[in-house]
């Protein structure tokens, strides 16, 4: 009696459980403006809407005194699984005589990025970020190499921390 | 309805038009094309509406918008996809077995062809009025399966075979469920005449008579001539993400148009057989109360008041069953694509498990309680 | 000739030469679907005759169950684009001879048979009502008893089988 009780409830649970699917896909097609998330792509250019974590192409931020945060650690190049970074740096001297390495160029592979947002997670003083954008498509593949930081940009200076005084 | 016009009235009136000038063997010949043609034509533009509504409602479904570039919201995109087949090249693979490889999609389209000839579109319409009506559909639809077994096996290449085997192995299991539940109404209407079936539900359907087993039955056959169909979740005969396509992983151009075209054909005679034996074939909505009330809206849809019309334009009325069935069939055809973009694939052994443990017992208890139900003179 | 004896003989030839090509084929899945192409035929005959019933239960039992079982095992034991073997002069012969003699006995047997009209009998129209009745009937001429029996024996074969495929569980085992 208890297995035949059993049975008899597996079926009837199995039953409101589609339903309850069946009910969702019955709303989603009822309400189409509500529901409907694709767009229609080429008619919509000129008011598109891509959603902002969309990842499309990585950047490396520029404030308005065109100064980035790279330091050129190189940490997002080994965290790239397609090798599609290539941090160049570069050696100057300071005014107080030390050597330093800044950087150079920014090299970014396009066409042999994923999209997968590692270099993202590793970069220590979060100087890049994937912005949204599409249509990155086109003739020529070695347009497709681009140096990320602008020319003239150096590195932001760290403001000053006053050492602790140690008491 | 005396004085409207029928359905026999106008084959009469055709035939003794026919008979008046030619001799009756070439009547007969006639005849027998012209229905034949009929009855395919007017599947083929189903079939053409149903892979429309297919695309819309799967988009619309999955938060999409379906096709809308060829022409006004898409409606010309199958006629666009017809073509694209038509100028492909229908391959066939070295090592495949030639004459089978190229009979197999055309076996199974004249199979699902077949189940057409005892379905009644209408009073007095029926192609083949006989007293064998749903048994004959089951026994074609059972024949269904050997094309997909064809392909499966000359295509030579082992997604292939293993697709057709998986059908082989649902198609026959699902049958015994299908037929137990039509067996359900052939007990309550007492024949296996599709028109006898749908006439004997001019007082309400089946499925709203409040019949319990009849609603089990109507949610059996419904599952089980889904899985018959091969359509999703049970289609496990081309699963796509382990076995490429099934059975028609090597056809190309026309020919896998066929296959296609056969799916949406076997879903059609489905809902068909449904709609006949549940949902009250050209039936119209008859309310099964006994208040006035009920009676005016009974009378309105029998479409009494028709009857003073002059007799031009209650020719009207001949569309009256046609636009019922329609309906009816798309209706089914709606559940069908619903379930279809809601459920995800079973596996074959919860298929198989479905079937056995769950439908075949229900149904076999479904049908003891009608017996007994129509033993005790309960049923009305 | 009327319409129905050409038709008659059209599904005949159709019925003889799929059963010989399921003998001479010697691709075995050409063989099978000869052969289910055969039964059609055949259940195409019993349409001409009006026994429907008998005709769609021709295409559910042969074409829909047993040749269907007889693809499957085809398809558990066989590779595809495969011929079988030849076979040897003399196995040829000796079935050769075996077929034309029961060829021979049958047709003999049927030349001997006078069909006599029976007379005062009155036809019983063969539709699926009086099946059924007939089937289920214990009066004289019923045949409650063969089907009853026939019952027994799938019972039993469902039983057997269902003995032979069953998983032992763990403690039956040990
Ligand atoms: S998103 Fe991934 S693939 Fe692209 S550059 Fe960053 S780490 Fe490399
Ligand atoms: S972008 Fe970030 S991780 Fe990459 S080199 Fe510059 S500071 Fe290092």
């Amino acid at each position: 009696m208890k297995a035949l009780y059993n049975y008899l409830k597996e079926v009837a649970f199995a039953f409101v459980s589609l339903a309850n699917g069946l009910l969702l896909t019955l709303k989603y097609f009822v309400t189409p403006w509500k529901s409907i998330i694709t767009e229609n792509y080429p008619d919509n250019r000129d008011h598109p809407s891509v959603a902002d974590e969309f990842a499309g192409e990585v950047i490396l931020i520029h404030d308005e005194n065109n100064e980035h945060k790279c330091t050129a650690c190189t940490l997002c190049q080994m965290a790239c699984p397609n090798n599609s970074i290539q941090i160049i740096s570069k050696q100057v001297e300071t005014e107080d005589g030390k050597k330093k390495k800044v950087l150079d160029q920014w090299v970014y592979h396009l066409e042999m990025c994923t999209f997968c947002k590692q270099c993202i997670d590793a970069c220590p003083q979060d100087a890049i970020k994937m912005i949204n954008s599409y249509e990155l498509s086109c003739f020529d593949r070695s347009t497709l190499t681009k140096v990320l930081n602008r020319p003239g940009s150096k590195l932001k200076e760290k403001a000053k921390v006053t050492p602790k005084v140690q008491e | 309805m005396i004085s409207m016009i029928q359905f026999s009235d106008v084959t009469t009136w055709i035939h003794q038009l026919l008979s008046s000038c030619m001799a009756p063997w070439l009547v007969f010949l006639i005849e027998l094309v012209v229905a034949a043609v009929a009855a395919v034509v007017a599947l083929l533009v189903c079939v053409i509406i149903m892979v429309y509504m297919e695309r819309k409602v799967a988009g619309h479904m999955q938060l999409r918008h379906g096709p809308n570039r060829v022409g006004w919201h898409g409606l010309c995109q199958l006629f666009a996809d017809i073509i694209k087949l038509l100028l492909k090249e229908s391959f066939t693979p070295t090592r495949a077995d030639k004459l089978l490889f190229t009979v197999a999609p055309v076996l199974s389209l004249c199979v699902s062809l077949l189940a057409l000839a005892p379905i009644s579109w209408g009073p007095g319409l029926v192609l083949w009025n006989t007293n064998i009506g749903v048994l004959f559909v089951t026994a074609i639809s059972s024949m269904g399966v050997i094309g997909i077994l064809m392909a499966g096996w000359s295509s030579n290449n082992k997604y292939a075979l293993l697709g057709a085997m998986r059908s082989g192995a649902q198609i026959v299991s699902y049958e015994l469920s299908a037929g137990l539940s039509i067996v359900t109404i052939v007990a309550l209407a007492g024949t296996l005449n599709t028109g006898g079936i749908i006439e004997s539900q001019a007082n309400g359907w089946w499925v709203l008579k409040g019949h319990l087993p009849a609603i089990f039955a109507f949610i059996i056959y419904i599952i089980a001539s889904t899985a018959e169909c091969n359509r999703a979740p049970f289609d496990l005969a081309e699963a796509e993400s382990e076995l490429t396509a099934g059975y028609h992983t090597e056809y190309s151009g026309m020919q896998f148009g066929i296959f296609y075209l056969n799916e949406y054909i076997n879903m059609g005679v489905v809902a068909m057989i449904a709609s006949t034996l549940f949902l009250g074939g050209w039936q119209p909505f008859y309310l099964p109360f006994d208040f006035p009330l009920a009676h005016a809206f009974n009378d309105i849809m029998a479409l009494k008041f028709m009857e003073t019309w002059p007799a031009w334009i209650s020719w009207v009325s001949l569309a009256w069953p046609l636009v019922w069935f329609f309906g009816k069939l798309f209706l089914i055809i709606f559940f069908m694509m619903w379930f279809r973009w809601t459920f995800p694939r079973l596996r074959i052994d919860q298929l198989l498990k479905l079937e056995w443990k769950y439908l075949l017992p229900l149904s076999i208890v479904n049908l003891v309680i009608v017996a007994l139900f129509i033993v005790l003179g309960l049923h009305f | 000739m009327s319409a129905s004896t050409i038709i008659f003989y059209i599904l005949a030839t159709l019925v003889v030469v799929f059963g010989a090509l399921t003998v001479f084929s010697r691709k075995i899945f050409r063989a099978a679907i000869s052969l289910l192409l055969s039964l059609t035929f055949i259940a195409g005959i019993y349409f001409l005759w009006n026994v429907d019933f008998i005709g769609a239960l021709q295409i559910i039992i042969y074409v829909g169950g047993i040749v269907v079982l007889i693809i499957f095992s085809i398809f558990l034991t066989h590779h595809s684009g495969q011929s079988l073997p030849k076979a040897k002069t003399g196995k040829k012969l000796l079935s050769g001879i075996m077929a034309v003699a029961g060829l021979g006995f049958t047709t003999w047997v049927v030349s001997q048979y006078v069909f006599k009209p029976a007379p005062g009998v009155v036809p019983v129209e063969p539709s699926v009502h009086n099946i059924g009745i007939q089937m289920l009937s214990y009066s004289d001429y019923g045949y409650v008893f063969p089907f009853e029996v026939i019952n027994i024996l799938l019972l039993a074969a469902l039983v057997g089988a269902i003995v032979i495929a069953i998983k032992k569980s763990q403690d039956t085992e040990e």
